[in-house]
């Protein structure tokens, strides 16, 4: 009975959508009527970055740099999503595990991570476990503060409820609390992401021997610098795909939540 | 005199606030509650209602007195009890189906037989047919029928409802108050009810308990000799209704006018 309208909507919608890409096929003509007009070595064109990244993909940059700077992203950031989660929602629910962290927790939070690098190079030495750690170092604060901040802020009233139909404990986090957290842990889990692409990038070019990182500040160093613009447009390319397939599952995983809010469309 | 199956003895409640205030809000309240009786809990708005009722049903200890439930002395939520509470939109799961929602109230049932007991559940509160809706996609009304079906589908020994008609329209919640009329005559669970609305509590009950302000007492009992079964449209126009409904407000009344006059003695 309501087709028409829905129709539209979608049409307006996929409308929208489209526009995001002329937009963004607009930036790249921006980059290559730029690069050509000015013609530097400094600043190559987009179709030159595009065709070395082509070469890239069939070399051994991407066994030897993609694949371990992803594995570990995917360790980094699961370590984090899981100790995020599982401490946020204790704090949060606790009112004594709250007290007892809130000051160790709020100082940690505020150190930036890359000064740990130096550190965590003298403990981990070169390479992938440095590199592990401080991603989930820093990825660990936006799931952790997030998850905590809705576990406390929780409606007393749905904690009643729980415990008046029997749930206690495991029971009561894992299907009462971690369901009606759960949007505001799948927003800090999408910061969580950024964060982890974030540094670990930093810390491979403060101390790897492999990954995109150390890919693009060794390109720089030995004047590729179309290579080193190319591993730049790898680790967007990476960003996005983490976050269209987080969309994804939040979409699956929320639905009901976007009914309460009245259908929000991203 | 059957032995009462909830009981309250010398209930005192006392809230310490974390900066060491002291606020008392229940004195010695005792009541008892029959198997299969109706009673009611009026009082004037801060008379700690909802607080009694939180104590009775387990969710919060008493500081001073005991709970006695079948006999035994009640120092948790318990299979028996169940709660109904006035925010539905609170108390019902957004991420569950109306079929699930109930089901979480049929957890300590035999696995075999909780659909078939769901079915019947929604069935008596004439939500057939909603099963795979989602509580944001009902009205208030509906919402808080499936709440009475999620609390009756264990089968209690005690309902307890906290203003359980307070956030809906005044025609629902003619219709609602029927709902549970109907329901309480048809099945064998006692019903404890917290309300401001003296109508209401008449309508419904055997036995209306009267509250002072804090710190409350039970200021006055009122017998409800009404016949049953009781229609809203018969029931309200009696000659007794109105008698009973003027002498339990002028309770009311005057437990707030002696509060008033109390205050400044304390």
């Amino acid at each position: 009975m309501i087709r028409a309208p829905r129709r539209a909507a979608r049409l307006r919608r996929a409308g929208l959508w489209g526009l995001g890409w002329v937009g963004l096929g607009v930036a790249m003509l921006v980059w290559q009527v730029v690069a050509v007009v000015k013609h530097s070595a400094l600043f190559p064109t987009f179709t030159a970055t595009v065709s070395t990244l082509w070469q890239m993909l069939t070399s051994s940059f991407v066994t030897s740099d993609l694949i371990p700077s992803v594995i570990r992203l995917l360790i980094g950031f699961a370590i984090s999503a899981l100790i995020g989660i599982v401490v946020g929602l204790l704090t949060g629910y606790y009112r004594a595990v709250r007290e007892w962290t809130t000051a160790f927790f709020d100082f940690s939070r505020s150190l930036p991570t890359p000064l740990l690098i130096p550190v965590a190079l003298v403990l981990f030495g070169l390479g992938g476990t440095m590199v592990v750690v401080i991603i989930a170092t820093a990825a660990v604060w936006p799931v952790l503060i997030n998850t905590a901040n809705a576990t406390a802020a929780l409606e007393p009233t749905l904690v009643d409820t729980a415990r008046c139909l029997g749930l206690r404990g495991p029971a009561l986090l894992t299907k009462v609390i971690l369901p009606a957290v759960s949007p505001q842990i799948f927003a800090g889990l999408r910061v969580g992401i950024s964060v982890s692409l974030a540094v670990l990038v930093v810390a491979e070019i403060l101390g790897g021997s492999s990954g995109i990182g150390f890919f693009i500040s060794s390109a720089q160093q030995s004047f590729q610098i179309t290579a080193s613009y190319a591993g730049v447009l790898v680790l967007c390319l990476i960003g996005w795909v983490a976050d269209s397939l987080f969309l994804l599952v939040e979409r699956r995983l929320l639905r009901w939540q976007r009914g309460i809010v009245g259908g929000v469309h991203d | 005199m059957t032995d009462p199956i909830l009981e309250l003895r010398h209930v005192g409640v006392t809230l310490t606030g974390r900066d060491g205030s002291v606020n008392e809000v229940s004195q010695d309240v005792s009541l008892e509650l029959a198997p299969r009786e109706f009673v009611s809990i009026v009082g004037p708005s801060g008379a700690g209602k909802t607080t009694l009722l939180r104590v009775a049903a387990g969710l919060r200890r008493p500081t001073a007195g005991e709970v006695r439930f079948g006999g035994k002395p009640l120092t948790e939520v318990q299979a028996g009890i169940s709660v109904v509470f006035q925010e539905y939109n609170k108390s019902l799961f957004p991420w569950l189906s109306i079929f699930k929602n109930v089901a979480m109230g049929a957890r300590r049932l035999p696995v075999a037989e909780r659909s078939s007991r769901v079915r019947g559940a929604l069935d008596m509160v004439g939500l057939q047919g909603f099963e795979s809706r989602y509580p944001w996609e009902l009205s208030g009304g509906m919402q808080q029928r499936a709440a009475l079906a999620r609390a009756l589908v264990s089968d209690p020994k005690v309902l307890m409802l906290d203003e359980p008609f307070a956030s809906v329209d005044a025609l629902t919640r003619g219709l609602l108050e029927d709902v549970v009329g109907d329901l309480w005559e048809r099945s064998s669970f006692a019903a404890l009810l917290v309300t401001h609305d003296v109508g209401e509590a008449v309508y419904l009950s055997d036995r209306v308990l009267v509250l002072s302000t804090r710190p409350s007492r039970v200021l006055a009992e009122v017998k409800i000799d009404l016949p049953r079964p009781r229609s809203q449209g018969s029931t309200r126009q009696l000659q007794r209704f109105v008698e009973l409904e003027a002498q339990v407000l002028g309770l009311v009344h005057q437990a707030g006018r002696s509060a008033a006059g109390e205050r400044p003695a304390t």
